[in-house]
């Protein structure tokens, strides 16, 4: 096994940041980040090789322990700009097909008779002015993403258990052995899932979990420019996410149907579906 | 290109995942229980004027059996993993309990086929030279043991399969109604009449087809088709008919009497994009025509000459099978077209013509089981052996009067 | 007993199909499946290193461009991240340490995409009506020939 990385930029705070290894091109460094931050050095509590790798290293990239975490997203509507730049960062992150969305945002205009509704490729282009017929009196973004539910429709349906839930709270799909039945995607209130037309089988957010298991943030929390997308760790005592579903007045998508999503959204209208 | 969506539809919602397969599925399913229902009939249920049709529609429902997982593993973006189902089945899903379901009820028919055949294998064996004279012999797992002992024993095992089979054949069917009712996410299948009416339109499906099949194996064998014995379906099939379109018809004016949020968008549904399949076809072409025909042939009878007892409720078989066809048609395609985010619809869906889900290979799936049908009569010979001069022991071991005469 | 042997040789077929079909599957279960449930766990890990991550953060920007990095931080679009206009880090920097420089839109449109006066943004943020803040045709209008996108003044 190769030398632990000593530190990553992993931590997207503008003060942290790594001090090049000495010797090295600063660009030689910055690949070799992305190389290790991407690589194999990642075990998992319990899992056959934690023991080969011992409990020792807690930095970020080394271990990780999925018992030690419970992550949760947390959408502050009045925030949102509407820019898309999440829509875009998502599907370059995870290299989305055109048309397919792991992430959207949606443009509701209100008034009093009428709800106007739109999304235009997902939002992915940003939005333009619109024109409504009627007046209306509030207009707002909402994103939208697979809500990571507790009591998943969708993992209940899936026919061969290719779908199921980690310990840190992540709704997966196991291409390997996902039959493409779509089942899943038929079960999920939200339209968070989809079949892919490159891999023919079911393709939702993961919360990109190849970051956070890293200590990065989704992509899409990354590049949000208002904070309106944030995510947590329930695990965390003193987590914004964690504080915020505690202390404030937060809503869920379609709470009637029962699926406890870990997604929450702040200021939420009762025109959201 | 995206399809065009009137409103607002969540921007994964807009594809038919389930396609023109996933229509046959139900529709092919359909005709195993309904068929078997009909040979219950006769076999559990001593509806003697069955008689002349029970062997016909075991034969069918297990020809029907045969096909049906295919357009399941045709719809499947990885057919190649479909076993997974059995292998590695995850119980909290209705589609597991296919695998289970499918290949149970699979094991039962095929037992129960054997059974009832088993003379008739026997005496092919007898009769023929080699390799024809293996293969029967084979079939027959080497006992040529056909006395009237053993066809007694044989009686009684085709009583205990057709009692296991029937409730195997009504879940078979009633599972894939549960399969779209406990979909919560889609208000336009989440309901729980649909294994209900699932199971009813089954057995419409299955005595319309047994009808026109009736109608046309006498015609090829140069015969007529036996009077009660259309009567009966007739009378059977109206009463199924009549269940079915009531459930229909209930599970639609409860939606609106609720008034419930999703019946806005469902009731847009049914005007604009299903005006056709569910009002027209459904409906009225499927529904209230054939009600009134196999209305008049089971009041009246007693009054009608046999060519037009015959030519009616054909008529009224053939219209119910498009019914049960629309009625598939509606809920799978029906709930793909509809967001969940109930603020709009799709574009109608077109299946293709060509390829693994396209139109050419769902009328494919329904020839095969009559290419089945066919060849089991080659092999096996559904009528009953006495209509072809065999000997006695050969006789059905359910039938009464064997069994008298043998004692 | 002896007029039901072929009962007992149908039942003993079935029996010895079940218990092939039955031993096949103990063979095509994966390894890991059922370990902390009905899934195959091994893919967990596989999720994990599914492919490096695309998006580095400003941090990873700052190692070589720290004139900008300055800038940014100084000015209100501190909080936006440098890949939202520049395009995500492994686009620009490949895995073989090899450089590729991105292409951003200088065009009006990337400004728009945040600042055009559009329905359902919060009335607070900063907008303006294209077609009222420039003269003429908004096609072909530079905001970057007024506006420094690192440090923007208002």
């Amino acid at each position: 096994m190769e030398k632990p990385p000593r530190s990553l930029p992993v931590v997207p705070d503008e003060h942290a940041s790594a001090p090049p290894e000495p010797g090295h091109g600063r660009r030689e460094f910055l690949a070799n980040v992305l190389r290790l931050s991407g690589g194999a050095l990642v075990f998992l509590a319990g899992g056959p090789a934690a023991e080969a790798g011992g409990a020792s290293g807690k930095e970020a990239g080394e271990a990780y322990h999925w018992d030690e975490h419970s992550y949760a997203y947390l959408v502050d509507t009045s925030k949102c700009i509407g820019c898309g730049s999440c829509v875009r960062a998502c599907a370059a992150e995870n290299q989305v097909p055109d048309g397919f969305f792991r992430t959207w945002v949606e443009r509701y205009v209100v008034g009093m008779e009428r709800t106007h509704v739109d999304s235009p490729n997902g939002g992915k282009d940003g939005f333009g002015p619109i024109q409504v017929d009627f007046v209306g009196t509030k207009s707002f973004f909402v994103p939208k993403l697979c809500n990571h539910c507790r009591a998943t429709p969708c993992i209940q349906v899936c026919p061969v258990g290719a779908s199921y839930r980690t310990h840190d709270g992540v709704v997966l799909v196991d291409a390997e052995r996902c039959i493409g039945c779509a089942y899943c995607v038929q079960a999920c209130p939200y339209g968070s899932r989809f079949l892919s037309p490159l891999t023919h089988t079911a393709e939702k957010c993961t919360w990109c979990y190849h970051r956070i298991t890293k200590g990065l943030r989704p992509a899409c929390v990354e590049v949000c420019p208002t904070g309106t997308r944030q995510f947590g760790d329930l695990k965390r005592p003193n987590d914004p996410v964690r504080l915020a579903i505690e202390h404030d007045r937060i809503g869920v998508l379609q709470a009637h149907l029962r699926t406890e999503p870990n997604c929450y959204y702040l200021h939420l209208d009762k025109e959201v579906r | 290109m995206p399809p065009e969506i009137s409103g607002f539809a969540f921007p994964n919602d807009v594809h038919v995942w389930w396609s023109l397969m996933i229509v046959m599925y139900p529709y092919i399913t359909g005709f195993v229980a309904g068929a078997f229902i009909v040979t219950s009939l006769f076999h559990l249920f001593g509806r003697t004027e069955f008689k002349p049709i029970a062997r016909l529609a075991m034969a069918t429902s297990f020809s029907f059996l045969l096909v049906a997982s295919m357009p399941l593993q045709l719809h499947l973006g990885h057919p190649e993993r479909g076993p997974l189902v059995m292998i590695t089945p995850h119980f909290t899903s209705a589609m597991a309990g296919f695998g289970i379901l499918y290949s149970g009820y699979l094991l039962i028919l095929l037992l129960e086929v054997w059974f009832v055949w088993r003379p008739e294998i026997v005496l092919r064996a007898r009769r023929s030279r080699g390799p024809k004279r293996a293969f029967y012999a084979a079939l027959a797992l080497g006992t040529y043991d056909i006395g009237p002992e053993a066809l007694e024993v044989d009686h009684g095992a085709i009583t205990l399969l057709a009692g296991i089979g029937l409730p195997a054949a009504c879940m078979l069917h009633g599972y894939v109604g549960f399969i779209f009712g406990a979909i919560k996410a889609n208000p336009w299948w989440s309901t729980p009449l649909m294994p209900v009416i699932f199971l009813c339109s089954a057995a419409v499906s299955g005595i319309a087809l047994l009808m026109v099949l009736y109608q046309v194996v006498s015609k090829l064998r140069g015969g007529e088709p036996d009077q009660p014995c259309v009567s009966a379906l007739a009378r059977w099939l109206w009463f199924f008919l009549i269940l079915t379109i009531t459930l229909e018809l209930l599970e639609i004016i409860v939606m609106a009497y609720e008034r419930s949020e999703s019946w806005l968008i469902i009731s847009e549904l049914l005007t604009t994009r299903l005006e056709f399949s569910y009002v027209t076809m459904q409906l009225i072409v499927g529904g209230l025509i054939p009600l009134i025909l196999l209305a008049v042939v089971v009041l009246m009878n007693r009054y009608l000459h046999e060519r037009v007892r015959n030519t009616l409720s054909t008529v009224a078989a053939l219209l119910c099978l498009v019914q049960v066809f629309s009625m598939r048609w509606n809920i799978v395609v029906g709930g793909q077209l509809l967001s969940k985010s109930l603020r709009g619809l799709r574009a109608p869906y077109e299946p293709e013509l060509f390829g693994r889900e396209g139109v050419l290979m769902a009328i494919a799936l329904l020839v095969a089981p009559f290419v089945i049908l066919w060849i089991f009569d080659r092999v096996l010979g559904i009528d009953p052996p006495e209509k072809t001069g065999a000997a006695s022991p050969a006789e059905p071991p359910a039938d009464v009067p064997a069994r008298v005469r043998s004692a | 007993m002896e007029h039901a042997r072929h009962v007992v040789r149908v039942v003993l077929l079935v029996m010895v199909v079940l218990a092939v079909a039955f031993l096949a599957r103990g063979f095509l279960v994966p390894r890991s499946y059922g370990m902390y449930g009905p899934y195959r766990y091994d893919n967990v890990r596989e999720q994990m290193n599914v492919r490096r991550p695309a998006h580095a953060g400003p941090a990873a920007c700052e190692q070589c461009h720290p004139d900008e990095a300055t800038a940014r931080k100084a000015g209100v679009h501190r909080n936006v991240s440098c890949e939202v206009c520049h395009g995500p880090f492994a686009a620009h920097v490949k895995e073989d340490g090899s450089v590729v420089t991105p292409t951003v839109d200088r065009s009006y449109t990337l400004c728009a995409r945040c600042h055009r006066k559009v329905d359902g943004r919060p009335a607070g943020f900063p907008q303006v009506v294209l077609e009222e803040h420039v003269s003429g045709p908004v096609e072909g209008k530079v905001c970057l020939g007024c506006h420094n996108p690192h440090s923007p003044k208002l």
